[in-house]
């Protein structure tokens, strides 16, 4: 496939995508973009945000060839970011298991899982760096799970037929995140990387149409202060938590993205959000988050639920002539292991036909019983042992004894800033890394290729290209005292002293939790055309209350929680009307994003006559509808298909 | 004073035994070997109970060694080391937390167990203080620092002397108990500091500590109790 | 099932770094045993707003007890009376109703409160900036199966490795130690064959960097392992112990 200037739809987005054979193209890519020669690089400086997989391996790395670097997070240590949280494990196509796993595998089963939505050049060169990122990690002192032989041990996650996933029992995300951070910390320690934790990005500054800086504020102190460089990497992660309850972390936002947004980068398939089969059910109203079971857990777990409808008998009293086993009587081929979006509407069909379980009718079991019986109690132990702690002390029940309930949930976004293949912003000199870029993904993600993907962006892709931008652009000497930044740095302070201005009568965690409900209803796990014009209009009402009614209280200069979450939530009330936008715009079903108009047995129909593109929303200003910008996709090594796990 | 410090502190040993970790294992280390002492201590003592003239004999070929102020130094060079060094650890560790909690409770399964670790500058300071009033009544008794001293009395009938001392005698008892006390934790302790500790030996050594406390403090005790309080 | 608690809170609230501090009592009705107790306090918090009074300060993130960002000492104990558990982690079912909750900040030297519950634990980063790392720059790694862990080892290494770095075994103890938190990173790459190049200098520097910051000093007592969310054990502190010795014998002058 080739996707350059003259092919696009919009002379807007120019994806770079290299000509030539698929496999060839990131090595003469690499081959074609500019070097900076060893002694010139002390004189550039990069800003980092984010320090999360793939802000702290852009960080560390850069810094190693010689960059000055700033890293900014706003966690009071970067190990803190989300990707901590990472359960399952990472992908790579390393074959050790001798399945009959290759690049080229890797490549096929990611986009097919995408659902035909993502860039094939993208996703072959992931594919093709995956490899790396295992060596990499080893070396670094990483843990990984081993054979007795001493080898790496490997699992398998949704939506593929071999075993490729690396892990370090339920905490591979920790275990690669220490990974990171410890190269990060080393460079810290040199004074290659200047770190500045509690800081909160507010916004990009622009310099002659080039972003060379950001202003963040001081979480501490409150001081609204500015960094100023050549080159800034967005690796601020992904904005599930425009539904409020989601499987990440509270602090996870949309702002750092939305406000480079608001600058002028393009902001690619918003809608595209991936619901989890395997969460904790919410067991009311105060709920703050929702929890993740790893999918691996499928690995073991049977899923099911009773045969009859409001069979309210307990679990392991329900002989197995009563159970329905729907994934692997629907699903031969690939059973419990579907991908993440067919598991997430079977549990929902099933519940929306009355067999769910538990109090609220709202869950389906997974069930440990059979392969306790199988490898005994203490493999299971060996292999899911935090997460049946963890599931243990949030519901109180015993799931060695009793079979887990799981529900789906907001989990990842595959939509997020738009980047070409240089991983460029539509903002020149803006590179977006990780989930807070749209790239490799498409309409869903895989499990356990969101690590690869920040690793492989942070360690492997930017370093070259950001150098490829330093040594082609012009750019001029600026400090934070140009116009420019004082400027920027004005416009952040009114907004903070807005916010506390407005005294009104509601927290900022009702509006959020209000819009989470909307987000949640009407452009959830099913979506459709009526449902979603209803959830724009509330949206609107509620930003438009907002602004007139939050109550936040305290002063803009010192550490005030609540000053800091009102901001992010009034990014997201502007984000959620993208987000439903653009699923209102996508007249098809794919992948994550099922519009219940378009349907065929209950699985996604695509429309690859009208939309197989990637949506890329430009903004306009407040209040102003967004203009939507094409990248038009074709596959030319996977062929566009109908995407079926049935047989 | 700083530059004292700055060219001592270029030397590695220097360097290496005023880290917290270094401290750790001189404590360690000088621990252990006390309670080495502890256990000849006792042994030798102990003979009084077999009879005078045992007791005698011992003392007098201790007496006559020519190592015998070799070792005595020996042993004052690593007491001085543990009481000095638990002196600075413990100012250390108490300015470490300036401000307190408003009540703190333990984690440790049986929680409210008095836990010995808990109380080891104190007891180590009740022991330096029972080993003080232990060293004036026998090896500095000729100084007459505040028992009359007998020079025609023998080794054995010097003890009984001072362990029908009114005084001494429920201090001794008292202190030996506090003594065992302070070993019992001290004892797996030191191991710990100094690297030992292992799924396979540490849960034996923790037991054997216990036992070695409660050996050393019935020990000592059995000797003013015997003599003093069941009034042999 | 569920119940309803009413409680009495008594939580410490201090305007900033360089303020004095005090305690304040507050009362809250209605609460669900199914609660966590960060949602408990998000209650709290959400009356505050209500009445005017500015929300109490407290570090969290994930609430799902991997990111290490809560703390607590929750009537007088780190993280609360469960063991290898996190304040988000926590449920109200463990309460009782009429309970009286003390809720103070870690407290340490090296952990300097920056508001009501939030304390400064970047001491951690620094000690690990020293020696937490392989010396490895990206593009020079074998590849990952050329060198094979031993099972036990890699185990091993892990048990060290899942710290979350939430400082609560400094709390705990009584000497606002750090030695479980340097102990298991030490202990992680001495396990490992990737950590031996600078096994002799890692322990050095970060034991050095440890005292800077003004941590206590381990006097074996184990309340930070009884304390460690993540049940860290404290052969890690006899482990870097070891390696201490072990580097003051062999290495450099
Ligand atoms: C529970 C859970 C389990 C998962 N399990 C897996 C798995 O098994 N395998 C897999 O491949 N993927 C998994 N994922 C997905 C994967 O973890 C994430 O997609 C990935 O880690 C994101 O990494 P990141 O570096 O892009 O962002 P993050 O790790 O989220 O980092 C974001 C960084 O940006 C900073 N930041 C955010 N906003 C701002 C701002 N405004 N100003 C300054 N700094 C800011 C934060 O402090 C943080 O440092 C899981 C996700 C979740 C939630
Ligand atoms: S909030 Fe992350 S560990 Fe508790």
């Amino acid at each position: 496939m080739s996707l350059n200037a003259e092919q696009t739809g919009s002379s807007d987005l120019v994806s770079r995508v290299p000509s030539g054979p698929v496999a060839e193209m990131w090595d003469k890519h690499k081959f074609d973009l500019k070097l900076i020669a060893p002694t010139n690089k002390r004189k550039f400086t990069i800003i980092v945000v984010g320090t999360g997989l793939a802000g702290a391996s852009a960080a560390a790395s850069l810094a190693e060839q010689g960059y000055n670097v700033h890293a900014v997070t706003i966690h009071d240590s970067p190990r803190r970011a989300h990707s901590i949280a990472a359960q399952g494990g990472i992908n790579a196509a390393k074959n050790y298991q001798n399945d009959g796993d290759s690049i080229h595998r890797l490549f096929y089963d990611t986009v097919k899982g995408g659902d035909f939505r993502s860039r094939e050049a993208n996703v072959y060169r992931l594919a093709q760096c995956s490899t790396s990122i295992i060596d990499q990690c080893v070396a670094q002192g990483v843990p990984f799970a081993r054979e007795y032989g001493g080898t790496l041990a490997n699992r398998t996650f949704g939506g593929v037929q071999v075993s490729r996933t690396f892990y370090a029992r339920g905490q591979t995300g920790q275990q690669l995140l220490l990974g990171a951070y410890g190269s990060l910390m080393r460079q810290v320690g040199l004074g290659k990387v200047t770190l500045h934790s509690r800081r909160e990005m507010l916004d990009v500054v622009t310099v002659d149409g080039v972003c060379r800086g950001i202003v963040m504020r001081n979480l501490v102190t409150g001081a609204i202060e500015s960094l100023a460089g050549h080159a800034v990497l967005l690796c601020t992660g992904g904005y599930g938590n425009a539904y409020y309850l989601s499987t990440n972390a509270k602090g996870c936002n949309v702002t750092a993205a939305w406000r480079a947004h608001r600058r002028g980068a393009y902001f690619a398939n918003p809608c595209f959000t991936q619901i989890h089969p395997t969460c904790i059910p919410v067991t009311g109203d105060h709920q703050s988050k929702l929890t993740l079971m790893s999918e691996s857990l499928r690995n073991d777990g049977r899923v099911w639920v009773p045969k009859t409808p409001g069979d309210k008998r307990a679990p392991n009293t329900i002989p197995e002539a009563d159970r329905d086993y729907y994934l692997e009587n629907k699903y031969k081929g690939f059973g419990n292991m579907v991908p993440r979006d067919v598991a997430s509407r079977n549990a929902k069909q099933q519940c929306d036909a009355g067999r769910g379980v538990g109090t609220s009718g709202k869950a389906v079991y997974l069930d440990f019983a059979e392969a306790i019986k199988r490898l005994g109690q203490k493999t299971i132990e060996e292999k899911y042992g935090n997460l049946f702690h963890m599931y243990h002390k949030i519901t109180d029940e015993d799931p060695y004894q009793v079979p887990m309930r799981i529900y789906p949930a907001i989990h990842y976004t595959m939509g997020g800033l738009w980047v070409d293949y240089n991983l460029q912003s539509t903002l020149k000199g803006l590179f977006v890394l990780g989930e807070a870029n749209f790239s490799d993904h498409g309409a869903n993600r895989l499990g356990a290729s969101a690590l690869m993907q920040g690793l492989a962006d942070g360690y492997f892709v930017v370093p070259y290209t950001v150098a490829d931008h330093l040594a082609t652009s012009k750019l001029p000497p600026v400090t934070t005292d140009s116009r420019e930044f004082k400027a920027a740095v004005e416009e952040a302070s009114f907004r903070t002293k807005q916010l506390l201005g407005i005294q009104g009568r509601r927290s900022a965690d009702s509006f959020h939790r209000e819009l989470g409900h909307t987000m949640w209803d009407y452009c959830g796990m099913s979506r459709n055309a009526a449902g979603l014009e209803k959830a724009i209009g509330k949206i609107r009402e509620l930003r438009a209350e907002f602004w007139t009614n939050v109550k936040v209280l305290g002063h803009d200069h010192e550490l005030n929680q609540n000053l800091e979450y009102a901001g992010r939530v009034a990014d997201f009330l502007e984000f959620g009307e993208l987000l439903a936008t653009d699923a209102l715009t996508r007249n098809e079903s794919c992948g994550g994003h099922f519009r219940e108009e378009f349907q065929e047995d209950g699985e996604a129909l695509r429309d690859d006559a009208n939309f197989c593109h990637v949506a890329a929303w430009q903004f306009q200003g407040d209040n102003k509808p967004s203009v939507l910008h094409k990248e038009p996709l074709t596959f030319d090594e996977v062929h566009l298909t109908k995407r079926s796990y049935r047989e | 004073m700083n530059w004292v410090r700055q060219t001592l502190l270029r030397n590695w040993l220097v360097r290496a035994i005023s880290t917290t970790i270094g401290q750790k294992l001189v404590m360690g280390a000088t621990g252990l070997l006390l309670c080495g002492f502890l256990v000849a201590h006792l042994a030798g003592n102990l003979l009084i109970f077999q009879g005078t003239e045992h007791y005698n004999r011992y003392a007098k070929m201790l007496h006559e060694n020519e190592l015998l102020p070799v070792a005595e130094a020996g042993l004052l060079v690593l007491f001085v080391l543990h009481i000095l060094l638990s002196f600075t650890t413990a100012s250390a560790n108490t300015a470490a937390r300036p401000i307190g909690y408003y009540g703190k409770h333990s984690k440790l399964s049986g929680g409210t167990f008095v836990h010995a670790h808990n109380y080891m500058f104190l007891t180590g300071v009740l022991v330096l203080g029972f080993t003080l009033l232990h060293l004036s009544d026998m090896r500095f008794a000729h100084l007459n620092l505040r028992l009359k001293y007998d020079s025609t009395l023998d080794p054995a009938a010097h003890a009984l002397h001072v362990l029908h001392d009114p005084i001494s005698a429920p201090v001794y008892l008292l202190g030996s108990l506090v003594l065992g006390f302070h070993v019992s934790h001290g004892f797996q302790s030191a191991f710990k500091s100094l690297g030992l500790n292992h799924p396979k030996y540490t849960p034996f050594l923790s037991k054997l500590s216990i036992l070695f406390g409660i050996a050393i403090g019935l020990g000592f005790a059995s000797m003013p109790f015997w003599y003093y309080f069941a009034g042999h | 099932m569920s119940a309803m608690l009413d409680l009495t809170l008594k939580i410490w609230r201090q305007d900033g770094p360089k303020t004095r501090g005090a305690f304040k009592t507050y009362h809250l009705k209605g609460i669900s045993t199914e609660m966590s107790f960060l949602e408990m306090l998000d209650i709290l918090n959400e009356q505050l707003i209500q009445l005017g009074e500015e929300p109490v300060a407290f570090d969290h993130d994930c609430r799902e007890g991997i990111c290490g960002m809560c703390s607590l000492m929750i009537n007088g104990q780190a993280h609360g009376p469960e063991t290898k558990t996190t304040t988000c982690q926590l449920h109200m079912r463990r309460f009782h109703n009429h309970d009286t909750i003390v809720i103070e900040p870690w407290r340490a030297r090296a952990f300097p409160v920056i508001r009501d519950l939030v304390v400064d634990r970047t001491a951690f980063d620094r000690i690990q900036a020293v020696g937490g790392f392989v010396s490895i720059n990206v593009g020079n790694a074998p590849d990952g199966n050329s060198v094979p862990v031993p099972k036990v080892n890699a185990d091993k290494a892990l048990d060290a490795a899942v710290c979350i770095g939430c400082g609560a075994c400094v709390a705990a103890c009584k000497n606002a130690s750090a030695t479980l938190f340097v102990g298991a990173k030490v202990s992680q790459f001495a396990l490992l064959p990737q950590g031996q190049a600078e096994r002799v200098q890692r322990v050095q520097k970060m034991v050095a960097q440890m005292d800077k910051e003004g941590f206590g000093s381990c006097t074996n007592t184990s309340e930070c392992e009884a304390a460690c969310p993540a049940g860290i054990s404290v052969e890690m502190i006899s482990r870097m112990n070891l390696e201490f010795l072990k580097a003051t014998v062999v290495g450099a002058t």
